[in-house]
């Protein structure tokens, strides 16, 4: 084999140099030809090692010996503490009312899109929900009503509370929209439920 | 000295080389199919056997066990000896550790397709086959050992150290990790729960990582580098210390798999420090790779194997630079359960292990065939495409994890989150996951090409499959120290007292981690309303183990405003007691579950709509990205066992009522009726003893415990 013929008087003496970068080689240490340099551990190396155990003293020392860290539950309460100040203050509900111009039902739209055809279908016509389009309503089909059964949900039924998620005005729009859908006959609409809803 | 004439056993490293070859065809195209599955739903193909919750694991089980598996066999055969003067200590070892293990990879092929599975990532493999892994690792260890205690030469290189390391710990994890109560051939239960097995899996889970796809990869690298630059190695002394600190260090970083989650705050500190400390250790490794080329770097321009070697060390000091960043609570907290980690783990294994791979069967086969290789273009062009791949693979992966992760996080001025509906955040990046797809397809095919070439060599070369060679035999050394000896050089002609010194440093950080965690109580405190699973729901549990629904969905709400805000309040280690096996997860392609139950909460959905989610997630979400799960439908509960699952979990110390196994039944059924008669009254058609059942009483269960209190 072409690369084992290392005379191994050679590799016996000492303080032999490597041509190619002029380090020296460990004596006697040649395995299948393979030979190792007798190169100190570089200085940047050897730094990162010291820095990086420092860190892990002072992260311990830190968050579990001094406890002047915060840990994941302290953090938690903080964040929502500061959440909670940031809050805008809620608007008055009692003032909302149906809105019928078509830049309020577009939006109404969007929400709709978004959040509810999952359970109602894309025209309301309901599916794991009720149908939204016929005058029969599980929960009141009074704008108040359907706004109440938004924002705080029939969570039994399935249906979620949406207060988290929008804003009153958000849910005013989308009530709106939901009215709108009134009497649309889509197709493969879903059989009605609860009681007839007369305005 | 008189010279002993001997032969290589150049016969098993060729089937183990063609194995590794073979499977690791087989583990990227299912990895590609993977990614296409991802990309798009239909290729789950609503068959039970290709939907992703099972081809994950055998992708991840197939890159790490068969492919890198056998490629780690082909480097250990060929060296040891090598390294040793000496042929394989047992040729029927050599054949019984072969075939064992590819019959080992046939079975996990065939169970983790059919659903048998333990849920615990890259452990996921049933009972019968972890003792099959258990007895054909120990023959591994023989014939290794045995041939260190033969060898020819007195001390043993660096690479032999990782083997032994390798062989020690794979043993130590494999064996504690598995521990599992069988109730029948294909079923068993984690001895371990919630928090403790979440941290006994995540222990072996981080280093399957260190001791199967590192450190014996880094005794490859300082084998096949040397000898294929003929340069010799940068600095022995480096190899001393990074080779100890790693070994010593890397057990211990377990827990940055789990950060934020309920694992006591201590051990998820220990996971951080530990993990940043391996860089140094990490990076001795790739120093000493890339400057032992020092003086050859023009015999890398040419040389096809020397290019795959290069990028391989480079991927491997990248992804170990990355690794440590991310144990980074607060860069975790961006990363975690995001693609980041998909990118940050292809960094690894297609670059480090695949590639290292490639450059090792370059050098090795036409060597073993006594020619040339066919074609140096080719495996130029192989190293081209495979790198392009690599960059298409990680890069939308990382910028699709960081995407997915921000929106996930954002609230708008009004204080609720930006993207409430987890599904916006999914079609978001899906473009990322074809990119990510045509990134595989790349590097696929660079094997492609790889296969053909060595194809090509191997027709044209002559095959020894017993190769001449001489060497002299050992003479007696003193067994103590001698004068002017270091002691480590001192312990490289001592091989049993090195394996033991190894041993014990690995032992110490597993240990200090693991033992506590079981026997101090303040580390899960309990919770008085949380109670085992009823029968149906633990039947409905087994069920989301078997399709693999913890590879998309987590059950682990973090202490985030923006997780309670989304998913309702973080988990709790009390919550997880009966939890044989945890359901944790580790990636949300799909979003958490943990609250999947609380009527009251923001996710919630009714029985109706799980039914229909289950058979057709489209039909509810037009652009979900979920399978199908038609069967669940159709299939009837499999109850044969129920007695024996609740005597299993008595067993484990869920306490269920002396005797309950008796009446167990009777509450199935009581509590099968109530659903199935609540989705009759909605106009669903479904006995109460089909699969949807079940599952649908574990979905709405998960979570429920804690808020009875609230």
């Amino acid at each position: 084999m072409e690369e084992n013929n290392i005379n191994q008087d050679e590799i016996k003496k000492e303080h032999e140099i490597d041509e190619l970068t002029n380090d020296r080689f460990i004596a006697n240490h040649e395995y299948d030809g393979i030979r190792e340099l007798d190169n100190d551990l570089p200085g940047w190396w050897k730094w990162l090692f010291y820095i990086s155990i420092i860190f892990a003293v002072v992260y311990i020392v830190r968050y579990h010996i001094l406890k002047t860290g915060d840990l994941q539950e302290a953090e938690y309460s903080k964040e929502m503490a500061v959440a909670k100040e940031k809050m805008p203050a809620q608007s008055d509900e009692s003032a909302l009312a149906r809105l019928e111009d078509e830049t309020n039902l577009i939006a109404g739209k969007a929400i709709f899109d978004k959040n509810c055809v999952v359970c109602h279908l894309s025209k309301g016509e309901g599916l794991v929900g009720p149908n939204l389009t016929d005058e029969y309503w599980i929960h009141g089909g009074s704008f108040k009503n359907i706004y109440a059964t938004i924002r705080d949900g029939v969570p039994v039924k399935g249906m979620i509370s949406w207060k988290s998620q929008l804003k009153p005005e958000e849910i005013q729009q989308v009530s709106s929209y939901i009215m709108s859908l009134q009497g649309t006959n889509p197709p493969n609409a879903k059989a009605p439920q609860g009681e007839k809803y007369v305005p | 000295m008189e010279q002993e004439k001997f032969y290589y056993d150049n016969k098993i490293v060729k089937m183990f080389a063609y194995a590794t070859i073979i499977w690791g065809l087989i583990a990227m195209l299912v990895g590609v199919l993977a990614a296409t599955q991802i990309a798009f739903p239909w290729w789950n193909f609503n068959l039970a056997y290709t939907t992703f919750g099972r081809v994950r694991p055998l992708h991840t089980n197939a890159a790490i066990f068969a492919f890198v598996g056998n490629g780690i066999f082909t480097g250990v055969y060929y060296s040891l000896q090598r390294l040793l003067k000496a042929r394989m200590f047992n040729d029927v070892l050599s054949k019984i550790h072969f075939w064992g293990w590819q019959l080992i990879i046939v079975a996990a092929t065939v169970t983790l397709l059919a659903g048998i599975t333990t849920s615990k990532e890259y452990a996921e493999l049933e009972w019968p086959i972890d003792i099959a892994i258990t007895i054909i690792w120990v023959v591994f260890g023989w014939n290794m050992f045995g041939t260190i205690l033969k060898r020819r030469t007195s001390h043993i290189y660096v690479a032999i150290w990782f083997y032994i390391a390798t062989f020690v710990t794979v043993a130590v994890l494999h064996i504690v990790n598995s521990f599992e109560l069988p109730v029948s051939f294909f079923k068993s239960y984690s001895v371990y729960a919630g928090v403790q097995d979440a941290l006994v899996q995540w222990w072996y889970g981080h280093n399957a990582v260190a001791f199967f796809l590192t450190t014996p990869y880094l005794g490859l690298m300082y084998y096949f580098i040397p000898k294929a630059a003929n340069r010799p190695v940068y600095s022995y002394r480096l190899s001393i210390i990074h080779f100890w600190s790693l070994i010593f260090l890397y057990i211990w970083a377990g827990p940055h798999h789990l950060l934020y989650s309920s694992l006591p705050n201590w051990a998820q500190s220990l996971g951080t420090v530990f993990s940043i400390m391996l860089i140094a250790p990490s990076w001795g490794g790739m120093i000493n790779g890339l400057l032992t080329l020092r003086g050859a770097w023009d015999k890398v321009r040419d040389s096809a194997v020397l290019k795959f070697m290069v990028v391989a060390v480079t991927a491997y000091g990248m992804s170990t630079f990355e690794g440590p960043m991310l144990s980074l609570k607060n860069i975790n907290a961006l990363s975690h359960f995001t693609d980041w980690t998909i990118a940050h783990v292809h960094v690894g294994t297609l670059g480090w292990n695949g590639f290292l791979t490639f450059g090792m069967l370059y050098w090795l086969i036409p060597k073993l065939f006594k020619t040339e290789i066919f074609s140096k273009k080719l495996a130029n062009t192989h190293f081209w495409i495979g790198t392009l791949g690599i960059l298409f693979y990680v890069i939308p992966m990382y910028w699709g994890g960081l995407t997915q992760s921000l929106m996930w996080k954002e609230f708008t001025p009004d204080g609720f989150l930006k993207y409430p509906n987890f599904l916006e955040t999914v079609t978001q990046i899906v473009p990322m996951y074809h990119m990510r797809l045509l990134g595989g397809l790349l590097y696929f095919t660079g094997v492609l090409f790889m296969i053909y070439n060595l194809f090509k060599t191997t027709v044209k070369g002559t095959f020894t499959a017993n190769e001449e060679a001489f060497a002299p035999a050992l003479e007696k050394f003193n067994p103590k120290r001698e004068k002017g000896e270091g002691f480590h050089r001192w312990l490289e002609r001592k091989p049993v007292q090195f394996l033991i010194l190894a041993l014990i440093a690995i032992l110490i950080g597993g240990a200090v981690e693991i033992i506590p965690t079981f026997l101090i109580k303040s580390n899960v405190p309990t919770i008085e309303s949380v109670k085992p699973y009823t029968p149906l729901e633990l039947i409905g549990r087994d069920i989301y183990i078997r399709e693999g629904c913890y590879n998309c969905h987590s059950q682990m709400v973090r202490p985030f405003r923006s997780e309670t805000e989304r998913y309702g309040e973080y988990s709790k280690a009390g919550e997880f007691v009966y939890d044989h096996p945890f359901q944790w997860g580790s990636k949300r392609t799909g979003p958490d579950l943990a609250r999947e139950g609380v009527v009251t909460g923001k996710n919630y959905k009714p029985d109706s709509w799980h039914y229909n989610h289950m058979f057709n997630p489209r039909k509810v979400s037009p652009q979900s990205i979920m399978p199908a799960y038609p069967w669940i439908i159709k299939n009837d509960m499999d109850i044969d066992n129920l007695r024996g699952k609740i005597r299993a979990m008595q067993k484990l110390g869920v306490p269920y009522e002396k005797g309950y196994e008796d009446i167990a039944y009777r509450d199935l059924m009581k509590q099968a009726d109530k659903i199935a008669n609540g989705l009759n009254d909605n106009g669903i058609q479904v006995n109460d003893n089909k699969e949807i059942i079940a599952l649908i009483a574990y979905l709405q269960r998960l979570g429920t415990d804690i808020s009875k209190t609230e």
